[in-house]
């Protein structure tokens, strides 16, 4: 009667996740943000509220199950938790991706009334040294005082860690540090050449050396933790996972600030905007934009030249 | 009983899926499973276990042991509690 992960998109009415990247605003300027976000880099036509409503209510109209909300940092948008509040009180099970610098004692149990199924930090490092390389303009204790506080509220806890070559070394005291914390998962995968971190990727670089050992170490966390803490990490590199999603694509979609959506983070193709088309429209598109020769395309183009992933900014109208 | 915490519940054309959102497992679900999981979903606790039997059992020995096996296996994974 069951199979798990067998839904396939194209079988879909919907959805199943929707990632909803809510505003480029960030308080911190990592040096690795995918998504180049950063003090004052807000896009100029990020949704407004009307907007923003009105995509909300569309998936959950359609029973969409699954929803994140990043950024940016998400907490700075300006409807964050009349967001948050709409998708809660209408039943969808919503995560929020943060920096845990606005993680109060208010706002964490303000999240916890409301509902959210789980927030999701990120913690670069077991230090402040570490921390503060990657994470720039980011506060370590802040860090984790937004987690004690998630945690004294009662919040579901997920940390994320990102690999860089000056950050690998504290992985294990990563993952004892968010155990402590109360974390009921932890995850990591390879760092992507994109965004900011085409810029300091001298900084961040990891060697497949590098990246053996620091699987190495996460298997050994995994059996350490099993059964208290869920220590899980994506191995396979870019162009394995992209090949695999041609084939087998998610039900997923990857909304942008102001309304436009990507077929998958990795890619740099646009297969809908929130502003014109409706969600039927949009998931419509999604699925055979996957068929697309251009989207094969320029995955093989990466078996041959890796770096082209510093070009996903520059979107492609499917 | 009743679906776990963190599973949602969505009905297809093709039956339904559940998706467990905490460990992000899609479940497939054909018709009689789909049916299994809308009285699930829906009703009242008190009576849910009168219910299955008043829709399922009786229509015959292999679908009466198909629906207690998809129960034992939904317990099984976690995807319902009570």
């Amino acid at each position: 009667m069951t199979g798990p992960a067998a839904a396939e998109a194209e079988d879909l009415a919907a959805p199943l996740y929707v990632a909803w990247q809510i505003t480029n605003e960030c308080n911190l300027a990592c040096l690795h943000c995918i998504e180049e976000s950063g003090p004052g880099k807000a896009f100029a036509d990020e949704l407004d509220r009307d907007q923003v409503f009105a995509v909300l209510d569309q998936l959950l109209d359609s029973e969409v199950p699954y929803l994140s909300f990043s950024g940016g940092e998400p907490m700075l948008h300006p409807h964050f938790f009349a967001m948050v509040e709409r998708a809660c009180e209408r039943g969808a099970q919503l995560k929020i991706e943060t920096n845990a610098h606005y993680l109060d004692p208010a706002n964490a149990a303000r999240l916890k009334a409301l509902g959210v199924k789980a927030v999701q930090v990120s913690l670069d490092g077991a230090s402040i040294a570490t921390f503060g390389r990657m994470r720039v303009r980011g506060e370590f204790d802040r860090v984790l005082d937004g987690v004690r506080n998630l945690r004294d509220a009662g919040v579901p806890i997920e940390i994320n860690f990102s690999p860089a070559s000056f950050n690998m070394h504290e992985v294990d005291a990563v993952v004892d540090l968010a155990y402590e914390l109360g974390a009921y998962s932890f995850y990591t995968g390879r760092t992507m050449y994109t965004g900011n971190a085409v810029k300091a990727w001298r900084h961040l670089e990891v060697t497949e050396d590098q990246y053996v050992a620091f699987f190495n170490a996460l298997r050994r966390k995994t059996e350490e933790y099993r059964g208290r803490m869920r220590v899980y990490f994506h191995e396979a590199g870019l162009l394995e996972e992209l090949r695999y999603r041609i084939q087998h694509p998610a039900a997923l979609l990857i909304v942008l600030p102001n309304g436009l959506v990507k077929l998958i983070n990795a890619l740099p193709f646009i297969c809908g905007d929130f502003r014109r088309d409706s969600l039927e429209q949009i998931w419509a598109r999604f699925r055979t934009a996957w068929h697309d020769p251009r989207v094969a395309g320029f995955v093989e183009d990466l078996a041959t030249d890796p770096g082209k992933t510093r070009t996903l900014h520059q979107w492609v109208y499917l | 009983m009743r679906l776990a915490q963190y599973v949602k519940f969505r009905e297809e054309k093709f039956g339904g899926v559940l998706f467990e959102t905490r460990s992000e497992k899609v479940f497939t679900l054909n018709p009689t499973a789909t049916a299994v999981i809308r009285e699930i979903a829906s009703g009242d606790e008190a009576t849910i276990a009168t219910r299955l039997k008043d829709r399922f059992i009786g229509q015959g020995d292999a679908i009466e042991r198909e629906v207690l096996a998809f129960v034992a296996e939904l317990r099984q994974r976690g995807l319902i509690e009570g």
